[in-house]
């Protein structure tokens, strides 16, 4: 069983604490759900939508389809979503929200109950007992929900889409959330940044975290000045990361540059929104795969990650410093809106320890870019010992001191080179699911990940079977990472949420297996499962 | 000073002056060279770093600044001196001059102003005078020249100062002062380059500079004293305020959040969980 609700309306009417007020207790009650937003680019008005899916087994994409409940705060609501409701779904009109809204004023002298009114109707609808919420929910709003299922028992709603609370222990996060832990558990002592969204909450996440921690959060004046202190940090011994959106990425280029050529370790978390330029703000796409895979002038080496779930995240995120330290290189986190926005829970354990790292000592003989037999010189810090670290943008000899001379140049060039071949041996393999027999495989990357996942197990459930291959190391690409399934034999689908199916080319470039055909969606919103479950159909019956 | 290496600068070049100095200062002031950090952007003065013993990240044009911010609050016990020239710190590096300065961080800024971009072959510089002519102002610069002492005055910089690559001593002292200084420390050095800059001589700047007796610690009388220049050029401490306030700065280095404190995070839903 589960229940689809869309709480849809103007910017500040409330939808979004709607949303954060109910997944919050949904998480306390146990119950499976997955909640994401469709926002505008404004602080007031216009017209944004809040779905949550709420099941009594695992959910982590959008259901899509027929809505079982819709709850309207605007007119625009019943024009958009109105008609995308079920029959026998319940529907909260716009005269009903105001009823509540009024009984706020009335009741408690504050709109804002309002909103703690809606999550008590819907959290009745769902068969879910006042005595039951009263334990789940804070104090202070204990009322307002009981005054939410008042309204629920007038209208006759309680029990009326009844859904059991059937998840085990967990925890609850949004993608940005992940993300800050992920970087927090590998290690990262610092970030600076300016604010970009959909990157912003990993900021705000990272910086209130810091407020207590040997960690520090820094607001930059640019982007450009962002990175800069990131690559500062890391170069004095810190752990850093930074996080930011294309544009603002963008900006960051030319030090991804200065990266590779000092080779300070940096982990950057790009959040992906449509563009070109400012683009759909608030939207999501993955469209920037290439500009992540060739940001920065020169040879370098790097590693992308696209994390596609909650426990991925952190782990690949946490992996990034260990990755970056170790090979001393640039890696990157690609993430989009989509997933950064999207709240559910997560039910593995996640390990808490938090990453060390090494500080080696050297005497002065040291050399910060010594010629070795893997490309990979030691490193230490400033201040640690009596080495004195010396990094340079120029090409440099082993010391770190600017040189023109073409040998050395060369030797530069070829250490810096040669790392390549450890990382693709570090490559993350990716995940498989489904049956590794069926003819057709889904081939995808980053957020995409549970959407494919469940169309493809709906086809399957149907006689279509499809295996899902997703990545969530998209660069570099080996032939490792796919050797046990045997692509030349099968028909391939990507599935992206770009126009110009960016992963596809990059697989057939770095592995040499065309995508027979590419399901691709470039709207600003992401795929819900019943839309991919079509596209789907239509491709592989 | 001894070194191996070619260095890029013309016979003559008022870096060599600032070079020494920058030693002896260092040498001076007993920082061991592993404890002091130079940050450095892109340009003839940027190469300062490679022509001493200390760590340095000679970065890319216009960042010195952030680089030296990242290590300074990362690494508060270490020394960190930005070091470049006029066009790195004013011009590329304008936004991150303005708020370097606000972050009222523990740094000096030493930058070799010779009023001109020297490596890319004479063009104008943010404090290029009016109407000089060089190769992309062939009928001369149109631009108000920057005056970086004012600006860093405005900007509530706690210590202002000018100094001359031809008065070495005095150079000495104002580096020394402005490293020691507990807080943002700029100084502007007047710095004559012998290949395109051939107005601003050591001759021209000998005939003009004169020693401010003490700092001047009246913000507005350093500002009066700041747009001085022509005929009487001051140089010293244009500024020092003892009573401004240099940020507290949290100790992270090889201080690492423990399992204990992550669960609080994660747990007790302060944070991570909201």
């Amino acid at each position: 069983m589960e229940m689809n609700v869309v709480v849809a309306g103007e910017a500040g009417q409330g939808a979004f604490s709607v949303e954060l007020e109910l997944t919050e207790i949904l998480s306390r009650l146990n119950y499976h759900f997955f909640a994401t937003k469709r926002y505008m680019s404004r602080v007031r008005g216009g017209h944004n939508t809040h779905m949550i899916r709420i099941a009594d087994h695992a959910v982590h994409a959008l259901r899509g389809g027929k809505w079982d409940m819709v709850v309207a705060l605007d007119a625009e609501t019943e024009r958009l979503h109105r008609p995308n409701l079920r029959e026998g779904g319940v529907y909260l009109t716009r005269e009903m929200t105001k009823e509540i809204g009024a009984a706020a004023k009335e009741a408690f002298g504050n709109i804002a109950a309002s909103n703690s009114i809606l999550v008590g109707v819907v959290l009745a609808v769902i068969g879910v007992s006042p005595e039951n919420v009263a334990g789940a929910a804070e104090p202070a709003k204990e009322e307002y929900l009981k005054k939410g299922f008042e309204f629920a028992a007038r209208w006759k709603l309680p029990g009326a889409l009844p859904v059991s609370p059937k998840a085990g222990e967990h925890r609850k996060f949004d993608g940005n959330q992940a993300l800050a832990l992920g970087a927090i558990l590998g290690g990262c002592q610092f970030m600076a940044g300016y604010p970009m969204t959909p990157a912003t909450s990993i900021l705000n996440y990272f910086s209130e975290a810091a407020s207590g921690l040997p960690i520090h959060f820094e607001q930059a004046e640019d982007e450009i000045a962002a990175i800069n202190m990131v690559l500062g940090a890391s170069y004095a011994g810190v752990r850093s990361m930074a996080a930011t959106s294309g544009g603002g990425f963008a900006l960051m280029q030319e030090a991804v540059s200065l990266a590779g050529m000092t080779e300070t370790p940096v982990v950057i978390a790009v959040s992906q929104r449509p563009g070109p330029a400012t683009g759909l703000p608030t939207r999501t796409e993955q469209a920037d795969l290439n500009f992540v895979l060739h940001a920065g002038h020169g040879e370098f080496p790097r590693t992308i990650f696209a994390p596609g779930s909650i426990g991925e995240t952190i782990a690949l995120t946490r992996k990034s410093f260990e990755l970056a330290d170790r090979y001393q290189i640039p890696v990157f986190i690609l993430s989009d809106q989509y997933f950064a926005d999207s709240v559910q829970i997560h039910e593995e354990d996640i390990p808490l320890d938090v990453d060390s790292r090494e500080y080696r000592e050297f005497d002065r003989t040291y050399k910060r870019y010594q010629l070795s037999g893997d490309g990979v010189s030691p490193l230490t810090f400033p201040g640690l010992s009596e080495a004195l670290v010396k990094a340079d943008s120029d090409e440099h000899d082993e010391e770190g001191k600017i040189t023109e001379d073409r040998s050395l140049r060369i030797r530069m060039a070829d250490k810096r080179r040669k790392k390549i071949a450890l990382l693709r041996k570090a490559a993350v393999l990716p995940t498989f699911y489904g049956d590794r027999k069926a003819a057709s495989f889904i081939l995808c990357w980053g957020s995409t990940k549970h959407i494919v996942k469940e169309a493809a197990e709906r086809l399957s459930s149907e006689g279509i079977p499809a295996g899902v291959l997703h990545f969530g190391q998209v660069y570099p690409l080996t032939p490792e990472m796919v050797a046990p399934y045997h692509l030349e034999e099968k028909r391939l689908v990507g599935v992206e949420n770009n126009a110009g199916g960016q992963f596809a080319r990059l697989v057939k470039g770095e592995l040499g297996f065309a995508v027979d055909h590419s399901v691709l969606k470039y709207d600003g919103d992401c795929f819900t499962v019943e839309e991919l479950y079509q596209a789907l159909k239509g491709v592989l019956s | 000073m001894e070194t191996k290496v070619d260095t890029a600068w013309c016979p003559g070049c008022g870096n060599f002056a600032i070079r020494d100095v920058l030693e002896t200062a260092i040498h001076e002031l007993s920082v061991p060279a592993n404890r002091v950090v130079l940050t450095s952007g892109i340009g003839q003065a940027a190469k300062m770093p490679h022509y001493l013993d200390v760590n340095y990240f000679n970065g890319l044009h216009g960042r010195s600044l952030p680089l030296a911010v990242g290590i300074k609050l990362a690494r508060p016990d270490l020394t960190v001196i930005a070091y470049s020239g006029d066009g790195c710190m004013y011009g590329e590096g304008g936004n991150h001059f303005i708020h370097t300065i606000r972050r009222r961080l523990d740094l000096t800024i030493l930058v070799s102003d010779n009023r001109v971009y020297a490596l890319t072959k004479g063009q104008s510089s943010p404090t290029t005078d009016p109407d000089v002519i060089n190769p992309l102002s062939p009928e001369g610069s149109r631009s108000i020249p920057l005056n970086p002492l004012a600006l860093a005055i405005t900007l509530g910089a706690p210590f202002v100062a000018r100094g001359f690559a031809g008065e070495k001593e005095h150079l000495k002292v104002l580096i020394k002062q402005a490293i020691l200084f507990p807080g943002t420390a700029l100084v502007d050095i007047l710095q004559p380059c012998v290949s395109f800059n051939k107005i601003n001589t050591y001759q021209w700047y000998k005939e003009r500079v004169f020693r401010l007796e003490k700092p001047l610690t009246d913000r507005y009388e350093a500002l009066k004293t700041a747009e001085l220049w022509g005929e009487k050029i001051p140089i010293g401490v244009i500024y020092q305020n003892e009573s401004a306030e240099c940020r507290r700065v949290k100790e992270i280095f090889r201080k690492q959040a423990t399992r204990e404190d992550i669960e609080c995070q994660v747990d007790m839903k302060c944070v991570m969980m909201r």
